[in-house]
């Protein structure tokens, strides 16, 4: 099987193109970039094509692609390969507005191929844990929930709002909103949010957000996805999970599988050594493809996650809860 | 020497009393409890006299200069103005009262009968609070700009089960989280806005849970998780500012954890971990509010501190009731202090 990656604006690109070069029978068969040194570097370290145009690359013999661009510019690119008919796995957010999820949603389904939004978050063997502990019902009704996806800022195109759609509500809402949808098999029906734009001096973006939520099946919850995480501190950020249910609760810290390490050069920082989710989720998703059969993570899922975040900036904006009217998908 | 008369002898009451029993400038006048079996042995320990009432207690007693409240929620009122009016100064546990009237017509009286009124925000002595904000203070972390904290354990089990009766007690929210809406006060100044959500209305188990969003007239937006749904009690708190940031969990501060191997009668096993200090900051609450008697001065808490945690608290049951997030900014000016 032959995948192309659209784009190393993202980071995840870099883990994407190695979880391709890891798995058998795979090749990542070429990559295109708007920016060409970025794209040409990509591909010398990945030893394969650069292409100039997304054109070029979808006529080329693949049957799938991953597009990494940045978050407004996923329309654009997811429905050009519907359009050529290879099936996209699409960095979330999906898309920066809920109308270009839509169109991106339509475009996959007209010419069916697969959408799936990558959250690979569903594929971290913790979170895969607590989920069949939550499903063995020990927990009793489940309650309430308590979330945090908190990081550093990442600055360059993620704190342009032309190109990111916003700041950290936007990068880190949707991670942790789609586990607790998949975790309770219900919908977010109203969202409240404060939103702070306090942390980065320079550039003003939306850095610090706390998100409460009321579920259509009574559960409550709340997520601060700010990207409070200080420049020195020892990890990227963090995504944990408190479960409130009627018989117990479960504690989730998706990374905690570390060692701390002590340097004279780098101070402390912790060494990640669980699994690899990525890897996981291209896996998965290359074999929705081989199959032909719908994906796990559907790009309905990566448009409700979005309304969540689209929802918390409403709310913030007008200081009131935020009722989730279903878009169509 | 002060001559103190502890009113209940619950949790609060019992350490307070030994507290006070342990302090030289401090004479224990008598413990008061309705319940003779738990009010006798304390007292016994502590050698002072027992009492089955307040009246008895201060018709029996030659001299109080202090009466320090330790009851639930519901009597805080009665006892205070009594207390008020025979001239004496008042210690009132958290939360002052129920109601906002209640604690103003509080605050006023002590003011008019010229007594002092000292509120157990004891959050405010505790070591690694205290040191908090004196890093936050000294901007070792830059501008905060959120804040999480974590507040809580099993579900209390005291006299009639009053923690029960959110009527009475104000459940998690006026009771127990209060602390952290004091001390997040005290560093970061004035709430505008608060949005809640709890588990009031939704279960009838016996378990409270609730989730707090506080919007600061500075900026700060700060999460108070408060629990009475888990098992052993645990606090918390994440402070993240432009420079760094500051965490604190209990558990993993606790210098000192003893775990029994099981024994026949099914108790052990359980790891119970502890953090000594040479005082309690209950202890170092109380030699405050004693000093600020002697020496005429502001103490650390006021009783406008008092009153304006419970109006955060308030605010929070009255956005779970309402659904709608409740604002502060016109309150300013209530409380004063006495």
């Amino acid at each position: 099987m032959k995948v192309g990656i659209i784009s190393f604006a993202h980071m995840h690109a870099h883990s994407y193109a190695q979880a391709i070069q890891e798995l058998e029978g795979v090749e990542l068969a070429g990559i295109y970039d708007d920016d060409p040194e970025r794209g040409q570097k990509a591909a010398a370290r990945y030893q394969t094509t650069f292409y100039s145009s997304y054109q070029e690359l979808l006529a080329s013999e693949i049957d799938a692609v991953i597009v990494t661009s940045e978050n407004a510019s996923h329309r654009e690119h997811v429905v050009a390969c519907a359009a050529a008919g290879k099936h996209v796995l699409c960095e979330k957010p999906l898309a920066t507005t809920a109308e270009d999820a839509e169109a991106m949603i339509q475009a996959c389904r007209e010419h069916q191929v697969i959408l799936q939004t990558a959250f690979p978050v569903r594929y971290n063997t913790a979170i895969l844990r607590a989920k069949a502990y939550m499903e063995e019902g020990k927990l009793g009704r489940i309650i309430a929930m308590k979330g945090t996806n908190r990081g550093k800022n990442p600055g360059g195109w993620f704190v342009d709002p032309q190109k990111s759609g916003g700041g950290a509500v936007i990068d880190h809402t949707v991670h942790v909103v789609d586990i607790m949808r998949w975790f309770l098999g219900a919908e977010v029906a109203e969202v409240y949010a404060e939103v702070g734009y306090q942390l980065a001096s320079e550039i003003p973006i939306d850095d610090c957000g706390l998100i409460t939520m009321e579920f259509n099946n009574g559960v409550f919850a709340t997520l601060d996805c700010s990207w409070s995480r200080n420049q020195s501190y020892p990890t990227w950020g963090d995504v944990t999970l408190e479960i409130v249910g009627t018989d117990g609760t479960l504690k989730i810290d998706a990374f905690a599988q570390k060692l701390d390490v002590y340097s004279n050069d780098s101070g402390h920082i912790y060494a990640y050594w669980g699994d690899d989710m990525d890897q996981q989720l291209v896996h998965d998703f290359l074999d929705s493809v081989r199959k032909n059969e719908q994906p796990k993570i559907t790009g309905e899922d990566g448009l409700r996650a979005l309304e969540v975040a689209l929802a918390a900036y409403q709310s913030a904006r007008e200081l009131e809860p935020v009722r989730i009217e279903k878009s169509q998908a | 020497m002060h001559h103190v008369l502890v009113v209940g002898a619950g949790t609060m009451g019992s350490v307070h009393a030994r507290s006070f029993a342990r302090m030289e400038n401090v004479k224990l006048a008598g413990i008061v409890d309705i319940r003779a079996n738990i009010v006798g042995p304390l007292a016994e320990s502590l050698q002072t006299q027992a009492f089955a009432s307040y009246e008895e207690a201060m018709a029996a007693l030659e001299r109080v200069d202090i009466v320090d409240i330790c009851l639930p929620t519901d009597l805080h009122k009665t006892y205070v103005l009594k207390a008020a009016a025979a001239g004496k100064h008042v210690i009132c546990e958290k939360p002052l009262a129920g109601n906002l009237a209640d604690a103003q017509e509080m605050i006023d009286f002590c003011r008019e009968r010229n007594v002092k009124l000292f509120v157990g925000h004891v959050l405010r002595f505790f070591p690694e609070y205290v040191q908090a904000k004196r890093l936050v203070d000294s901007g070792a972390i830059g501008e905060v700009a959120m804040v999480n904290t974590f507040r809580g354990g099993i579900f209390p089990t005291a006299w009639k089960d009053w923690y029960a009766d959110v009527k009475i007690s104000g459940g998690l929210i006026l009771d127990m989280i209060i602390h952290d809406f004091d001390f997040l006060r005290w560093c970061f100044g004035e709430v505008e806005r608060v949005y809640a959500k709890s588990m009031i209305g939704r279960t009838f188990a016996r378990m409270e849970y609730a989730l707090v969003s506080l919007r600061f007239a500075n900026g700060v937006i700060a999460h108070i998780e408060g629990s009475w749904a888990h098992q052993g009690f645990s606090m918390k708190f994440e402070l993240a500012g432009k420079k760094g940031v500051i965490d604190y969990d209990s558990r993993a501060a606790s210098p000192v954890v003893s775990t029994l191997r099981k024994q026949e009668a099914g108790q052990g096993g359980v790891a119970v971990p502890e953090s000594p200090l040479r005082e309690s900051p209950y202890f170092l609450e109380l030699q405050h509010f004693l000093a600020a008697i002697e020496r005429e001065t502001e103490p650390l808490v006021t009783p406008e501190d008092a009153y304006k945690a419970m109006e955060i608290a308030l605010a929070a049951l009255k956005s779970i009731e309402t659904g709608k997030p409740v604002s502060l900014a016109h309150s300013a000016g209530k409380g004063g202090d006495c």
